[in-house]
């Protein structure tokens, strides 16, 4: 082959390539609006898309509308979108940090110990809101450290990291069983609608602070992405190619445990959503090209969904924890059965 | 003059020392083989001196400057190196991970340039690896596979080069073209190659230079022919042998004995 047609064949690639994240991305971006106005439009009496939209951009000027889609419905809303952000980038990081589908936080104890914090908070020292989300994040990163020590001995080997994940998660289950045992009955009851993990649940602060926090670390996360995809070829190669490995790991590890603690603290731990949002980002870019956008677009359309499942089409109101655990479920199992024919879970 | 050398230099893992006290300096513009028995430091002195390893003591420089004291970007610009067994994502295609190599080369923001489009067709092309593109590097055969690496090592358009084993799991085929591949870059561009090697016949016959290594030291360097000799490979691997020339090329042939 000549020099000009490989130029020419990598032009095309390329462009190819560009498109594609262009139209998925884009596509993804409009499913979530419109699964975004369209929960908004939806309860116990429905709106019409035009009263939502003019209600939210102030074009139409009618206090009884905009205290149903602002006061009401906005809210749950706006934290099923954020959340769904934050668990999509989370996850998606700690798998291609960790070189496995499995590694989302909820399989690696990250979410338990944001869980068994906030427990303890609200059981032990009957904290509230903010504080809620300040212990979830200290437990997030306590079991993010724990992790770091007990399984990180030059780089992490597949399994070993998951595994040892899975035992930690257990125990941390296992003391949120513990704490729990020993509540009052209200507290015991808050604790545990708090760990169901539910949209409808935050309060306001909560809803600012994660939004505050993904304004900042969101783009912080798609700017790290470069790091990312060198720091999955191996240590050795990321560091002949220039990346700092050490420091761009640490700064994606905290970015990635911040984001899903604020997202744990809002809306407590909702199951799956980090797992499959990645992979789903995947398949729809291609292999292995690992957006952390498209993994963020991915995990707002699929809690969005959820929400509006488990709150307007099962017969019952259900929390959205519940419905993605019954959808993230047969996922993991097929997941499992595949990767260990494949023989690259490790 | 030199651009990569190592003075004093001992490297080791946790608590133990593989190399103490070592003095080598990098032939410019010419490919440098190191060879030595299983465990005598070859790897370890490549990943010293591509700054993979801190010194515990002495230096590496490169041109000039103390390699520890430079930034891993600014490194980056000038070495490369190809690890023994790197390792890449499910699914990854050949031109997403060529195009990784241009990394060093790339700002925060800076889109896709010329430059870089540029660098990788070149890349692509000395490996002939441009048919690939498309291809899961999952999907390739071995040989396939290594070419493709060298051709990311390429694009990140770098003075020197290090490979470390770039011909194991190869057969003689590959091995040969891959060594053939580096004749060509180093004749073409000047790239200055140093690769640990095995196969000590391959090495006399395709590089400039020999570093024979034992126990963590250098015991001979120099051009191939007056390297390999029955004594060295006796000292070195263990093995007696009988020295022959290459009715091809003229460069020594171990044949045991």
């Amino acid at each position: 082959m000549t020099l000009s047609t490989v130029a020419n064949a990598v032009s095309v690639t390329r462009r190819r390539r560009t498109t594609r994240v262009v139209v998925v991305t884009g596509g993804l971006t409009s499913v979530v609006a419109v699964l975004f106005v369209v929960t908004m439009m939806v309860g116990s009496f429905r709106l019409s898309a035009g009263e939502v939209i003019g209600s939210l951009l102030g074009t139409i000027d009618d206090p009884s509308l905009d205290f149903v889609v602002l006061g009401l419905r906005l809210p749950t809303a706006a934290t099923a979108l954020t959340v769904g952000l934050a668990l999509g980038v989370s996850g998606t990081i700690f798998q291609h940090l960790l070189r496995n589908p499995l590694a989302s936080p909820d399989f690696v104890g990250i979410s338990s110990g944001a869980g068994l914090a906030a427990v303890s908070g609200i059981v032990l020292l009957k904290v509230t809101g903010l504080a809620v989300a300040g212990f979830a994040l200290g437990g997030a990163t306590v079991a993010a450290l724990l992790m770091y020590v007990l399984a990180w001995r030059d780089g992490v080997s597949g399994y070993r990291f998951i595994l040892i994940g899975i035992g930690v998660a257990a125990f941390f289950d296992g003391l949120i069983g513990f704490v729990l045992s020993r509540a009052q009955l209200y507290e015991a009851r808050q604790a545990m609608h708090w760990l169901t993990g539910s949209v409808g649940q935050a309060s306001g602060t909560e809803l600012r602070l994660l939004l505050g926090g993904l304004v900042v670390l969101l783009p912080l996360a798609v700017l790290l992405q470069r790091q990312l995809r060198l720091l999955e070829l191996g240590d050795d190669t990321a560091r002949s190619l220039g990346v700092s490995a050490e420091l761009a790991r640490a700064a994606l590890l905290g970015t990635a445990v911040i984001i899903l603690a604020l997202a744990v603290a809002a809306a407590g731990p909702i199951l799956f959503v980090a797992l499959v949002a990645g992979p789903i980002a995947n398949r729809l870019l291609g292999p292995a090209t690992g957006s952390v956008l498209a993994a963020a677009l991915v995990g707002a359309a699929l809690l969005l969904t959820a929400d509006l499942v488990a709150v307007h089409l099962l017969p019952t109101a259900l929390p959205t924890g519940v419905v993605t655990g019954a959808v993230g479920a047969p996922y993991l199992l097929c997941l499992l059965a595949t990767t260990n024919r494949q023989g690259t879970g490790g | 003059m030199n651009r990569l050398r190592a003075e004093g230099l001992s490297l080791g893992y946790d608590d133990t020392t593989v190399i103490t006290g070592l003095d080598v300096a990098v032939l410019d513009q010419r490919i440098t083989a190191i060879v030595g028995a299983n465990a005598c430091g070859k790897s370890t002195l490549l990943r010293g001196l591509a700054r993979l390893l801190k010194p515990r003591q002495g230096a590496v420089h490169l041109d000039g400057k103390a390699l520890a004291s430079m930034s891993t970007l600014d490194v980056a610009k000038v070495l490369g190196l190809l690890p023994q067994t790197p390792i890449a994502p499910d699914g990854i295609t050949v031109a997403d991970l060529v195009g990784r190599g241009r990394y060093p080369h790339q700002g925060w923001f800076r889109r896709w340039t010329d430059r870089d489009h540029e660098a990788v067709t070149r890349a692509l092309a000395a490996t002939d690896t441009a048919d690939l593109i498309d291809r899961p590097l999952h999907g390739l055969s071995g040989g396939q596979r290594q070419r493709v690496w060298v051709a990311m090592a390429l694009a990140q358009d770098t003075d020197l080069l290090l490979l470390d084993e770039p011909t194991t799991y190869l057969d003689i085929n590959h091995q040969v073209e891959l060594l053939r591949l580096l004749r060509k870059l180093n004749a073409e561009s000047g790239k200055t190659i140093v690769a640990v090697l095995h196969d000590l016949n391959l090495a006399g016959r395709f590089c400039d230079h020999i570093i024979a290594m034992d126990g963590g030291a250098i015991v001979a360097e120099g051009p191939p022919s007056e390297v390999i000799t029955a004594e060295l490979v006796e000292k070195v691997f263990g093995l007696s042998c009988v020295i022959v020339t290459d009715p091809v090329a003229g460069t020594p042939i171990v044949v045991p004995a």
